[in-house]
């Protein structure tokens, strides 16, 4: 585990939680494949998510508090481990969309080219 | 807040593991299900949908770990991993375990027994709410600000309703002995004087019943007294009805107002029983020392508050007992009262860390040379993929295992010292009567201390043995693997560094064997051997006049004189060594006076035979006779040294002495005094003493109510004392005798200081040789051992056993050498550092060393000889043992 490997996961949990929490709000309590599939779906397929980043980052937001986690049966009889959002959660979603706005906003600004010069 | 969060569920979960192991394999399986499942559905072949799925979603063994990592804290992990793995390698090495273990409890042992006695009774806040607060207002001499003058009951008053730096302000004086009576039974006691407006200040109120009134702090309306607590139980049972009631204090009913509260101790004077008022009388304002305690109101320095009591007492006039001389001075309280010890006690823990940083260098030896012998284990793991980081952390992890062991038995080792210190120094040496007890703060210092030698010790051999070189070490194998020059480099700075600490010590201890011999033969002025001596205080109505109290002591000398056995009897004021003096202020008649208050000296009022008996040596003149009596001309004797003060060359017989009238102690004027004889200076105090200005005046001209009896005879301790209670209870039933003791037994204790400090400095000097001994043994006995193949070959080409000794010696004897150089110029360089330290300061009694020079030749020579021996011997006995290996023997050795 090299410290680059770890910096490069890091950025990507970053925004990997945000979908977390994003889904969540938006699907309801779900399992972790659940998670995954609406993830990739809702990227067009673009991004791929593995266990080995999908589920340190189910463990750390639960440790934080964001979430939670109970057994339960999905809807083909599986057992099946469903996260929900926690109030906490929800208010980190909030603050996190705005922040997310903002820092797009502020990058599209300077991406757009005529932007500036007008 | 949230990081904390997860910080703590990663913690917990170091304790949880294999149930969330589980979870996550169930949680991954019913995901591979549920996307097999889904593949399925699309349309896929079952291997088709398990391949696809397994495809997507990656290693499962690399998620696990990637889990395991976020799951809990990983160093954490790990550093239980090398404390298992440190444990059991320490329990396998039972020697080396126990040996190292045993010199850090030393080490740590001496350093937390030092501390807690630093803590208690320097350290500890005094036991009053918020005493870091309380301060004590004094005056001192403009000339000497160290030197405190007298602060009048007066000046208190004044300071009391004129200052506005302080919460309140209470006075007190010095706890006396006197006789209590009570329910028909006598006993002394301690008996304080005090304002009322001191509870106030401490913060301590009363348990019961009220304080003094205003009123009551007048004489003639102060027979009222305030029980302890302590007193109040054991004598009274608790009984609340003793309030009101009175008490006999010698022969003077009080009325008992309250009770002081259980929580109530001084520890810096002795604890009183009994409080009453600090009766103020105006006509004796400016006689005696008033001790002022004040609470600082907050946000005012204590420089502020010196600065305001300065200036109030500039305006006080001489008459209402302002002084010209004196200024006003406000220091901590804890400080003011226990700093005098700080300076010796600081002293003792510089020797101590001595201790402490010999079996660091001792221990890092061992450890080093462990390391060598653990190099195929180090290689082995780094061929294995371990870092340099986790060879230098497992190490490390080792050593503080070894520490925490060491600091724990240190600790109990401390607790025991700690008494044995407390047990064993002089009364009257530590400043308070605190407890040295094992508390949280000691605790921490050990733990600290522990740490500090796991570091010590363990950095450096952490460092060299996890230099592994993994090319040369698998190709030559382990028997090639001999340590390297940088290794051994550092093994023989460590034995120079030992050796040098030892140096320090050892010098340390011969300077206080030399100042303490020294002491023993300084002279004392006088000699009695066998002579009891024993005092009486007289109190009650019946001695208030000096007529009275001459004659008591005339009948009880005399009676004394007749019984059989006893050969000789004498009385005097004070005798040497006992601290008993007066003082008076003194000019030469018909010349300007020295200082504008006169020359201060010591006083005795001894009788004719006084000299005589206690054999003081008259330089010149007469001793007192007989004929100087109440109605004859005034005589005195001066000592050798206030003749030098006086007089310098001159001869001071037939000269005329006159006493300056000082109101500040309390000496009437007198009439002028003839000196008629020089005697040699004689201790006052201690042996240790900067000699005093002493004079002597005759008993009968000048009678006072105390003095201490001096008889020699020849009968057994016990038969003379019952013979001396009889006859004076005889002569006054309420007259005790105290203080009794034999002339031996004052000089012993005057001794009493030197004794311990060159008891506890040998204790260390000899600890420390013990430990640098074993690290030395150690360290030449890994040498020796480490070339028995070389040693082989030699002899094999031709090598005299005898040469191979020397070649032994040869290198032991080199480091032996450059440490005692550098011992040597360490010491040197100490000694002038802590010169101002060491020794007497005039005025002062805190000197530690007594008629030795800082760089005393002897005491070095013998540190040095003493050392080298003990190196010479240490180091022999491997060699010899490297000198008669056989050659087949070594070569074959691995």
């Amino acid at each position: 585990m090299g410290d680059k490997a770890a910096e490069k996961r890091d950025v990507w949990q970053g925004t990997l939680a945000l979908m977390v929490l994003k889904t969540l709000q938006a699907m309801g309590p779900l399992h972790g494949y659940g998670i995954a599939r609406r993830i990739e779906q809702t990227s067009g397929d673009l991004l791929a998510v593995n266990y080995g980043t999908l589920y340190p980052a189910l463990l750390k937001l639960e440790q934080e508090g964001y979430i939670s986690s109970e057994w339960g049966f999905s809807d083909n009889n599986r057992k099946a481990k469903y996260y929900k959002l926690t109030r906490a959660g929800r208010k980190q979603l909030n603050k996190e969309e705005r922040e997310w706005e903002q820092t797009t906003a502020i990058l599209a600004r300077f991406l757009a080219p005529g932007e500036e010069r007008s | 807040m949230r990081y904390l969060r997860a910080l703590i569920t990663r913690f917990a979960e170091l304790f949880r593991k294999p149930r969330r192991e589980r979870e996550l394999v169930a949680e991954m399986e019913s995901h591979l299900q549920m996307h097999i499942d889904d593949n399925l559905r699309s349309g896929m072949t079952p291997q088709e949908a398990r391949r696809q799925a397994l495809l997507r979603l990656g290693g499962i063994e690399q998620t696990k770990e990637i889990y395991r990592d976020r799951k809990s804290l990983p160093i954490i992990e790990s550093l239980l991993r090398d404390l298992r793995y440190g444990l059991r390698v320490l329990r396998k090495n039972p020697g080396f375990t126990t040996v190292a273990v045993l010199t850090l409890a030393i080490g740590i042992g001496a350093n937390t027994a030092i501390f807690s006695v630093l803590e208690s009774q320097l350290w500890r806040p005094l036991p009053f709410p918020d005493s870091e607060r309380l301060v004590d207002a004094h005056v001192v001499l403009r000339e000497n600000l160290r030197q405190w003058g007298v602060l009048s009951s007066s000046v208190y008053k004044t300071w009391r309703e004129r200052s506005h730096s302080f919460t309140n302000l209470g006075a007190y004086d010095y706890p006396a002995n006197r006789n209590l009576t009570a329910g028909g039974t006598s006993e002394r006691v301690q008996v304080m004087p005090v304002t009322s407006s001191l509870w106030d200040t401490l913060e301590v109120p009363l348990e019961t019943g009220r304080g003094f009134l205003p009123e009551e702090e007048t004489p003639g309306r102060d027979r009222v007294a305030i029980l302890t607590d302590a007193l109040w139980q054991t004598r009274f049972a608790s009984d609340n009805s003793v309030i009101g009631k009175p008490i006999v204090l010698d022969g003077q009913p009080y009325i008992v107002v309250g009770v002081a509260s259980p929580g109530l101790h001084f520890e810096y004077i002795d604890e009183p029983a009994i409080f009453v008022p600090l009766a103020m009388e105006p006509s004796e304002q400016a006689l005696r020392n008033t001790y002022v305690i004040a609470r600082l109101a907050p946000g005012v320095s204590p420089e502020q508050a010196r600065a305001e009591l300065a200036g109030i007492l500039e305006t006080i006039p001489k008459s209402g007992g302002g002084q010209a001389e004196s200024t006003a001075s406000v220091t901590n309280l804890r400080e003011t009262w226990t700093g005098f010890a700080a300076r010796s006690l600081f002293f003792f823990a510089g020797a101590v860390l001595l201790v402490l940083l010999i079996a660091c260098v001792n221990n890092a030896g061992l450890l080093l040379a462990r390391g060598l012998g653990r190099q195929r284990e180090f290689t082995l793991r780094a061929a294995l993929g371990a870092g340099r980081g986790t060879l230098i952390r497992q190490s490390l992890v080792e050593s503080l295992i070894l520490s925490l062991a060491g600091g724990a038995a240190g600790t109990l080792l401390g607790l025991w010292g700690a008494a044995a210190f407390a047990a064993f120094i002089p009364q009257d040496t530590l400043p308070r009567n605190s407890h040295i007890a094992l508390d949280a703060r000691v605790l921490l210092f050990a733990l600290a201390v522990s740490i500090f030698s796991a570091l010590l010790t363990g950095v450096v051999p952490a460092l060299l043995s996890s230099r592994v070189d993994l090319n040369n070490a698998l190709r030559q194998g382990a028997s090639a693997l001999s340590s390297g020059r940088s290794q051994n480099r550092t093994r023989s700075s460590l034995v120079i560094i030992e050796v040098a600490l030892a140096l320090v010590l050892l010098f340390g201890a011969g300077l206080f064997l030399r100042s303490f011999v020294r002491l023993e033969q300084a002279p004392r002025g006088f000699d009695a051997p066998g002579a009891l001596s024993f005092r009486v205080s007289l109190r009650g109505e019946s001695y208030a006049q000096p007529e009275q109290q001459h004659r008591y002591f005339r009948s009880l000398t005399d009676q004394l004189g007749t019984l059989p056995g006893v050969q000789a009897v004498t009385v005097g004021t004070g005798i040497p060594l006992d601290g008993h003096t007066l003082s008076a202020s003194l000019n030469v008649a018909g010349r300007p006076p020295r200082r504008k208050h006169g020359t201060g000296v010591l006083t005795y009022a001894v009788a004719p035979n006084f000299f005589g008996f206690l054999h003081m040596h008259l330089l010149a003149g007469r001793a007192f006779a007989p004929q100087d009596s109440g109605t004859s001309p005034r005589v005195a004797i001066i000592s050798r040294n206030t003749a030098h003060t006086l007089f310098g060359s001159e001869d001071p017989l037939g000269k005329v002495l006159e006493f300056v009238p000082d109101e500040r102690r309390g000496v009437p004027a007198e009439a002028p005094s003839q000196i008629v004889g020089v005697s040699e200076n004689a201790q006052v105090f201690g042996a240790n003493e900067v000699p005093f200005d002493v004079i002597y005046f005759p008993f009968s001209q000048h009678p006072s109510s105390a003095a201490d009896i001096v008889i020699s005879s020849n009968l057994p301790r016990g038969a003379l004392l019952g013979a001396i209670r009889e006859t004076a209870y005889a002569l006054d039933k309420d007259q005790p005798v105290f203080d009794v003791h034999t002339m031996d037994d004052l000089i012993s204790s005057s001794l009493g200081g030197a004794r311990f400090d060159l008891l506890l400095v040998a204790c260390l000097a000899i600890v420390g040789l013990t430990l640098v001994s074993v690290g030395i043994f150690g360290t030449v006995a890994y040498f020796v051992q480490q070339r028995t193949r070389e040693f082989g070959i030699r002899l094999v080409l031709g090598a005299t056993p005898a040469g191979i000794l020397r070649h032994a010696l040869k290198r032991s004897f080199v480091m032996g050498f450059v440490g005692l150089l550098s011992g040597v110029v360490v010491s040197l360089a100490l000694g002038r550092v802590l010169r101002g330290v060491l020794y007497l300061v005039p005025g002062e009694h805190t000197g530690m060393l007594y008629g030795v020079k800082i760089y005393d030749p002897l005491s070095m020579s013998f540190a040095c000889i003493l050392l080298f021996a003990v190196l010479t011997l240490a180091s022999y006995i491997p060699a010899v043992r490297a000198a008669r290996v056989e050659p087949t023997v070594a070569l074959r050795y691995e």
